[in-house]
């Protein structure tokens, strides 16, 4: 259970390997889910920014197959749980049991000493076995009878839940859901990318023939390298606005976490480095901010008879914050500084 | 306990705020100084009386008694036991004082000055006020009620001046009214709770309610209605506006408006009168004298450094007799008894009334109507002139030199000598006046000698467009000069006549005109006139005109006083004397008559024709012009400011090496060379912002929230689709500012303003003729932009006056206050 620290790592990848290695774990991938680029390369964003992921949505769209595309792209320790009501935290950390022949406990450890876990309807264990989960996502560790195990490096939690069914399932906890870095959809394929995935997935499951296109050692490669993607100064200002957005909204009852703040820019340099930039957009974060956020957060209950879900308030947000004033005034510009935000004076109370 | 005092104190304070109205009827300030100490001690009985807990009676009583303290206090009369305590005599004498103040109201015209009996009836009626005020304020708690012995206050000014009274003393008064009732219903406020606010928390108590603002808002507003809605009434002219007005026309001469015969200056009035350009009918006066003298409304006998002033007249009603002008006069003087009626017109108002003098009786005049036998004036202190009609009998007196030469002259100590002949020491007219009088014998000799000096011969002419003060150095001017108008003439001949030891005073009137028919004279206001009144003992005041006949319209000489530019003394004849001097006097009295001539042309509008005639086009040219460049500057700042970018942006920039040929978006950094990335990243900020300037004025949407990205994604999919070159310069110009903005290093190599230029062709090639028309000439980002500093500077102003409201709040009163009573 050795594993190299991020130093050991050593330095960066050329822009042209990180190219190579990422596109090539998004072509494998796409080998099995057709047509889902964009899902797919956000769910490598998520691994590549040392985050969770959670897949939501209905029945059949490819959650399962996703995650396990994902796993069996990288030649990686893998496990998979299913989730069932009567699944044990014990099942999930690992457990200490009875040696006869050494006379002492020894631990036995559970499904998350892997690189990816893949959780299948997490929604389905009870919230006692949910938060087994707390303690590894966060901190990637383990704590079985007061020993700490540590957790191995790349370590990703990719569950998936159904949205649609409630009979039996338990929602995730909000701690347990802050810890997700991004809530994505699946969403159904389009008519090409159906017909393509019946033709293949007719004769043989795609699936079993995926090979590995990389392995750990490169995706703590991959991972060091887009910690090195530029965040400017304007884009953090950006972030904050964001989130100190949806936690001063009045249709929201909970706003986003600090931690939201980190895994948005952090999910945001993944996605800029997958697209071949050394820099963060606010693009990059406008377009993460609904699987960043939307699950995080809580609408008032006016909002919820409005059917407002999340994602549009997320949205809506999204479309009228203003960009930070982000840069130092050119001494050419002679725009005024226009509202800096700051409400107009109030008294103190005496 | 505290509120109750507290509103006892304010309603005190309020009570001598609503006395502030007198202020327009006394002289001097001392009535409110007394009233002062009669309130306090209204107040302090007041607060003693609740102190133990007295009943409201036992209060009303204490209150009373306060005011009786006062009163035997401040009107002592010797009467009072200890100055303090009223005895049976205290009220006899202010029974006297009582009776003594109804005498003193008729015989005084406003302003009145300090007599006992009117201060007495004033600090007692305001004391009175205090205790019904504190009683229906504190003792009822009914605060609204107490208006009205304030309003019984104000009414007194307004019984005296019938037009208006000024509006800062109603101000005053309506601002105690108020407190008071502010006062009254924060104290009920406060003992029903918790004061709210509509922001949702507390208030403190010193501070002001927000919910009370409104409260706050109608007071004021109704107070500023109060004060302007009569101004645009039409009757009630008079008031403000016209003492505005006034004001404002430097010797328009406006006389007093009514009410107040003692504040007119008669001189300025006069002067202004003769310097209008327009002639207005006055008075038109119809009399059974044959050739009367001039009719006469006014007299200025004060004599100071500063010259000839009018005194407050006072005197009895007309209704009553009037003095008998016969009585005590010496013989071979002629008296006969005449009767004249006379209309004034709806032009002049003023409080007082012409006559011929002397008058013995009047009719169709109201008891307001007074004369003062001294100084033989009609005067009112209610009413004015305007549209008056009156008729009047008068006893015409005329004398001889002879008789007047038997007039001896009046003993030093004699009262009317010591007033009329006080005179400020000029030391060139004692000289003139000593040389002057040298050989006369006899007081008429003396005036006659003074009165003969203002001839042509010496010099002396007419000019009515000269300086019109009265003053010791205009006098000196005057007489050195020898240029001037009927004013300067008869002061000057007073101040001479004062001089050489004999009463004589300035009078005020019309002369007979130029317009007669049959025995009716129509008197405009170039028929205003002055001339010089001399005292002589046993004889009365006889009349001197020393103003040149050829100047004045329908002069008069008499035997006693000759024209002295005339070869020998000649009675006038019995048609309007016309000389040869005066061709004019004959002429109507519409007619611009020949006085203008000697005016100085410049007050004549007509002197303003030759500046009509003047070509106008050159204003015209320079206003349009001006106007043009004004237009202009919204084009010209845009085009500087594009200039100024255009010029940063094209600065060559080294061609830098970049390793490899990778496309700069495709995340390979170029290394650059001696490229400054600060002056790069400045380059794209200035095209950008060139970019969005452009969208501005050609009415392309500009989003806040869009990326620099997003918006050349936009503008390459909205604006302008379809065009190769402008889609890829667009999003050239958002990629420089992307990374400008966001990225470690900027994008160099790429020359903007070539892609400036093409963007910028292809919007305006798209853009309609008006929405061009527009960013040529008034570009919308450059209005925008100035339209938002003004938002903004607006937004910093009330940033900081709400800052310093707040930090002044620390310093209010009522904070103090609270503060202290909390402790």
């Amino acid at each position: 259970m050795t594993q190299q620290t991020w130093d050991e790592v050593g330095g960066l990848l050329p822009h042209d390997e990180f190219r190579t290695a990422s596109e090539a774990i998004v072509t494998n991938i796409e080998q099995v889910i057709e047509g889902k680029t964009a899902t797919v390369r956000l769910a490598l964003a998520v691994l590549l920014a040392e985050g969770h992921l959670l897949i939501e949505d209905v029945p059949g769209v490819g959650k399962t197959k996703l995650a396990k595309a994902l796993a069996r792209s990288i030649d990686c320790s893998v496990r998979r749980i299913q989730f069932t009501p009567d699944l044990l935290p014990s099942d999930v950390t690992g457990v200490s049991v009875y040696n006869q022949e050494t006379h002492d406990f020894e631990f036995r450890p559970g499904a998350v000493f892997a690189n990816l876990v893949v959780g299948d309807e997490i929604n389905r264990a009870s919230p006692k076995t949910q938060s087994a989960l707390l303690e590894c996502m966060e901190e990637r560790q383990v704590t079985v009878d007061g020993v700490t195990y540590q957790l191995q490096t790349p370590f990703m939690v990719i569950a998936t839940q159904n949205p649609i069914e409630m009979e039996g399932t338990y929602p995730l906890p909000e701690a347990q859901r802050d810890r997700f870095t991004a809530r994505i959809a699946m969403g159904y394929p389009g008519q090409a990318a159906e017909l393509a995935m019946l033709d293949g997935h007719g004769a043989t499951d795609p699936l079993q023939e995926l090979r590995p296109v990389s392995d750990a050692a490169t995706v703590r490669q991959l991972i060091a390298h887009v910690r090195q993607v530029h965040v400017a100064d304007a884009v953090k200002q950006y972030a904050i606005d964001l989130v100190t957005a949806t936690r001063e909204a009045p249709e929201l009852r909970l706003g986003a976490s600090p931690r939201a703040t980190l895994q948005l820019l952090r999910t945001a340099r993944a996605v800029a480095a997958l697209e071949g930039r050394d820099y963060v957009l606010p693009d990059d974060l406008q377009a993460l901010a609904v699987p960043v956020m939307a699950h995080r957060i809580i609408p008032t209950a006016d909002a919820q008879l409005a059917r407002r879900t999340t994602d549009a308030i997320v949205s809506d947000l999204v479309h009228r914050l203003p960009l930070p004033h982000d840069r130092q005034r050119s001494p050419y510009d002679t725009r005024p500084s226009a509202g800096n935000g700051r409400p107009p004076y109030e008294p103190r109370r005496p | 306990m505290t509120a109750h005092r507290n509103l006892g104190f304010v309603a005190a304070v309020a009570t001598l705020l609503a006395s502030a109205p007198l202020s327009a009827i006394f002289e001097r300030w001392t009535w409110l100084l007394q009233s002062a100490v009669a309130v306090a001690a209204v107040a302090g009985a007041a607060a003693l009386a609740r102190l133990v807990r007295a009943p409201l009676w036992g209060q009303v009583l204490g209150m009373l008694a306060g005011l009786l303290l006062a009163l035997t206090w401040l009107f002592p009369g010797g009467t009072g036991l200890a100055a303090l305590v009223p005895t049976p005599a205290t009220f006899d004498h202010f029974g006297a004082l009582l009776n003594a103040s109804v005498e003193d109201m008729r015989s005084y015209g406003v302003k009145v000055p300090d007599t006992d009996p009117l201060l007495f009836i004033a600090v007692l009626g305001i004391g009175s006020v205090a205790v019904m005020v504190d009683l229906l304020a504190v003792g009822l708690r009914r605060p609204a009620l107490a208006g009205l012995p304030m309003l019984a206050v104000y009414s007194v000014p307004v019984a005296i001046y019938v037009d208006s009274v000024p509006a800062v003393p109603f101000v005053v008064g309506a601002a105690g009214y108020l407190w008071l009732l502010v006062t009254d219903n924060i104290d009920r406020v406060r003992r029903f709770g918790r004061r709210f606010t509509g922001e949702g928390r507390d208030v403190d108590v010193w501070e002001a309610s927000p919910l009370a603002a409104a409260g706050r808002r109608l007071a004021v507003v109704g107070v500023a209605l109060a004060i302007a809605v009569p101004l645009a009434v039409p009757g009630m002219s008079g008031g403000l506006l016209n003492q505005l007005s006034s004001g404002a026309g430097n010797g328009t001469g406006g006389f007093g408006q009514g009410g107040a015969p003692g504040r007119i200056d008669l001189f300025a009035s006069l002067s202004g009168q003769l310097n209008q350009s327009q002639v207005t009918d006055f008075v038109k006066v119809t009399t059974n004298e044959e050739e009367p003298f001039y009719l006469r409304y006014g007299v200025a006998d004060q004599l100071s450094p500063e010259g000839f002033s009018v005194r407050s007249p006072s005197g009895r009603p007309v209704t009553q007799d009037l003095p008998d002008p016969s009585q005590g006069v010496r013989p071979g003087v002629e008296q006969r008894q005449y009767r004249a009626t006379v209309e004034v017109t709806r032009n002049l108002t003023m409080p007082l009334l012409p006559t011929y003098a002397e008058p013995v009786r009047t009719e169709d005049l109201s008891g307001n109507w007074l004369y003062d036998r001294n100084l033989q004036v009609l005067f009112s202190n209610r009413e004015n002139s305007r549209g008056k009609s009156y008729t009047f009998d008068y006893v015409r007196s005329t004398y001889t030199p002879a008789v007047l030469r038997e007039a001896a002259p009046l003993p030093a100590e004699n009262e009317l000598r010591r007033r009329y002949t006080i005179t400020p020491p000029v030391r060139e007219v004692e000289q003139l006046v000593t040389e002057l009088i040298q050989g006369a014998r006899t007081e008429y000799d003396k005036v006659r000698a003074i009165y003969d000096h203002f001839s042509a011969e010496n010099g002396f002419s007419y000019r009515l467009s000269t300086e019109g003060g009265t003053s010791g150095q205009d006098v000196v001017d005057f007489l050195e000069n020898k240029v001037g108008f009927c004013q300067q003439y008869a002061a000057a001949m007073a101040w001479l006549v004062r001089a050489a030891g004999i009463p004589a005073r300035v009078a005020f009137g019309f002369t007979n005109g130029s317009d007669r028919e049959g025995n009716t004279y129509t008197l405009t206001n170039r028929n205003l006139h002055a001339w010089t009144e001399v005292y002589f003992d046993r004889i009365g005041w006889v009349p001197f005109d020393a103003t040149p006949t050829y100047g004045v319209q329908g002069w008069n000489r008499s035997e006693w006083a000759p024209d002295t530019d005339a070869p020998e003394p000649t009675t006038p004849g019995a048609e309007t004397p016309v000389t040869p001097d005066d061709p004019g006097a004959s002429a109507p009295a519409n007619q611009p008559d020949q006085l203008e001539e000697d005016v100085d042309p410049g007050f004549d509008p007509a002197g303003g024709a030759p500046i009509d005639e003047a070509p106008r086009w050159p204003w015209w040219t320079l206003a349009v012009l001006a106007v043009l460049a004004l237009l202009a500057v919204p084009a010209l700042r845009r085009w500087s400011l594009r200039r100024r970018r255009g010029r940063r942006v094209a600065v060559p920039v080294p061609a830098p090496r970049v390793d490899s040929d990778a496309d700069p978006a495709a995340g390979a950094r170029p290394v650059v060379v001696g490229v400054d990335v600060d002056q790069a990243r400045a380059h794209a900020h200035a095209a950008w912002d060139e970019l969005l300037d452009t969208l501005v004025d050609y009415r392309v949407r500009v989003d806040r929230t869009e990326t620099p990205r997003a918006t050349a994604d936009r503008l390459a999919a909205d604006a302008l689709t379809g065009d190769e070159s402008a889609t890829a310069a667009v999003r050239l110009l958002g990629r420089a500012e992307e990374r400008a903005r966001y990225a470690r290093d900027p994008l160099t190599g790429e020359d903007l303003p070539p892609a400036l230029h093409t963007v910028r062709g292809a919007l305006a090639g798209r853009a309609d003729r008006r929405t061009r028309l527009t960013a040529a000439v008034l570009p919308p980002s450059v209005l925008l932009r100035w339209r938002t500093a003004l938002a903004e500077s607006s937004a910093r102003v009330v940033t900081t006056s709400g800052r310093l409201r707040y930090h002044l709040l620390r310093w209010n009163p009522r904070r103090l206050i609270a503060g202290r009573a909390g402790r």
